[in-house]
């Protein structure tokens, strides 16, 4: 529980600035925007309970929009991800398949399924980002191809940094 | 009551959803018109100094093409000054405009209103309003000032709107930008007796207060011929290369408040 915590807080800080410093000032064209914070909402543990799940979505997301100066687009984003999780890991899982588990991370459940679940939920995410982002001003024909872009490039880059910052595994356990 | 709690209890997470999502979208409508204007103040102070260092850090990067630029700014400004006043070595500056150099910290261009923030500030002599540009031409107006910071609304945005002359004609269009491509713009009003070519030359017009006249805006990319109606319009490209700005200069107008004050009483 303890430990748990403070991997999220670590975990929290390093994605923010991770995402404002780096990910935010790479420019691969103007209809790509890789968002990598999500990293945080999806390996929240399984039995996290919703409403928990949604102030901590609400809040990485509010740390990102202060950088960016666009307060609360972000933030609606990652709460909806959030909202919809639960959802997008029943449909993905059956129930006995994750009763043991603790977090929906590669190692526990196997890259193919974590494919299609950050798959779905980054959709979802950028989806509703970029519709309240263009609101009026952009057609829904540019949002979507903004989507169909950035969500195979964020996942690319979601699933290499989860590979990179994974800690490294001690099969002994101390 | 009890009632009440039950139904709380059951539905608590679509009622935080909703509540949570209700605030979002009431934050992003509240700043749309001006999207950074309103948080710039509260939040300039703190994420100014952390694009500060991240843009200290960047700038080692650009030194070899920025040193270039500069390079060939000093030789564009000395051809300028002529032998007799070089020599002299006093200079005839423009007494109505005087210049602050700033530094590009947070720069954007993919949004459809795009913001610049600068590390120059209220103590620098900054206002609201003033003219921002850079070695190529126009970069936008500063629309909010904190100590030490400044955000700049770069011509790269819907509320932008810059005034303008053909410089070999005279006639004065406006330029705007449609959101699209970070090159170019779209030059609106112009008169449809004009004929326009392309790679004509679009400079300031000099009847804002904020820029002086004669600054390049850009060059006409392709001009479309509206038979109908009075005025045309034209592509524009930008002269400022948005994606790469590092160094600007902020533009003091010495006569303002003289100017505003005529401009007041009718």
């Amino acid at each position: 529980m303890y430990n748990t915590l403070i991997r999220n807080i670590l975990r929290f800080i390093v994605l923010v600035l991770l995402q404002i410093a780096v990910f935010d000032n790479l420019r691969f064209g103007n209809y790509i925007h890789p968002c990598i914070y999500v990293i945080f909402i999806l390996l929240m543990p399984f039995d996290t309970p919703v409403w928990k799940l949604m102030i901590n979505s609400f809040l990485i997301g509010f740390a990102v929009d202060i950088f960016n100066g666009t307060p609360g687009l972000n933030a609606a984003a990652s709460v909806f991800m959030a909202y919809t999780r639960p959802f997008i890991i029943s449909i993905t899982t059956r129930k006995s398949d994750i009763q043991d588990k603790n977090e929906p991370s590669i190692s526990e459940m196997g890259l193919q399924w974590f494919v299609l679940y950050s798959f779905l939920l980054l959709v979802i995410h950028n989806l509703f980002l970029f519709w309240l982002e263009a609101f009026s001003a952009k057609l829904l024909g540019v949002v979507l191809l903004e989507v169909l872009l950035s969500v195979p490039i964020s996942l690319v880059i979601i699933i290499l940094l989860i590979y990179l910052l994974k800690p490294v595994k001690n099969k002994s356990n101390y | 009551m009890y009632n009440l709690f039950i139904f709380i209890k059951k539905y608590n997470a679509v009622i935080l959803f909703v509540l949570l999502e209700v605030l979002c979208v009431i934050m992003v409508v509240h700043n749309l018109p001006y999207h950074n204007r309103k948080m710039a103040n509260v939040s300039n102070s703190i994420t100014g100094g952390f694009y500060k260092t991240t843009s200290n850090w960047n700038d080692y990067l650009n030194l070899k093409s920025e040193n270039e630029l500069l390079a060939e700014h000093n030789a564009m400004l000395r051809s300028r000054l002529g032998y007799e006043n070089y020599e002299n070595d006093t200079v005839i500056v423009d007494e109505m405009f005087s210049y602050v150099p700033a530094h590009v910290i947070n720069n954007n261009t993919s949004d459809r209103n795009n913001y610049i923030i600068i590390d120059k500030g209220r103590i620098d002599g900054l206002e609201p309003d003033m003219g921002v540009i850079c070695d190529n031409g126009v970069v936008g107006k500063v629309v909010n000032v904190s100590t030490h910071y400044a955000s700049v609304m770069s011509m790269l945005n819907s509320y932008s709107i810059i005034s303008c002359r053909f410089a070999d004609n005279q006639y004065v269009a406006n330029v705007v930008w449609d959101g699209r491509d970070y090159r170019f713009g779209l030059v609106k009003d112009i008169p449809s007796h004009l004929i326009i070519n392309k790679g004509d030359t679009l400079v300031t017009s000099g009847f804002s207060n904020s820029f002086p006249a004669d600054v390049m805006v850009g060059t006409i990319e392709d001009a479309e011929d509206t038979e109908n109606s009075q005025f045309n319009t034209a592509k524009l490209r930008f002269s400022t290369n948005f994606s790469t700005l590092r160094f600007v200069y902020v533009v003091k107008n010495n006569y303002r408040k003289e100017i505003d004050s005529l401009c007041i009483t009718r």
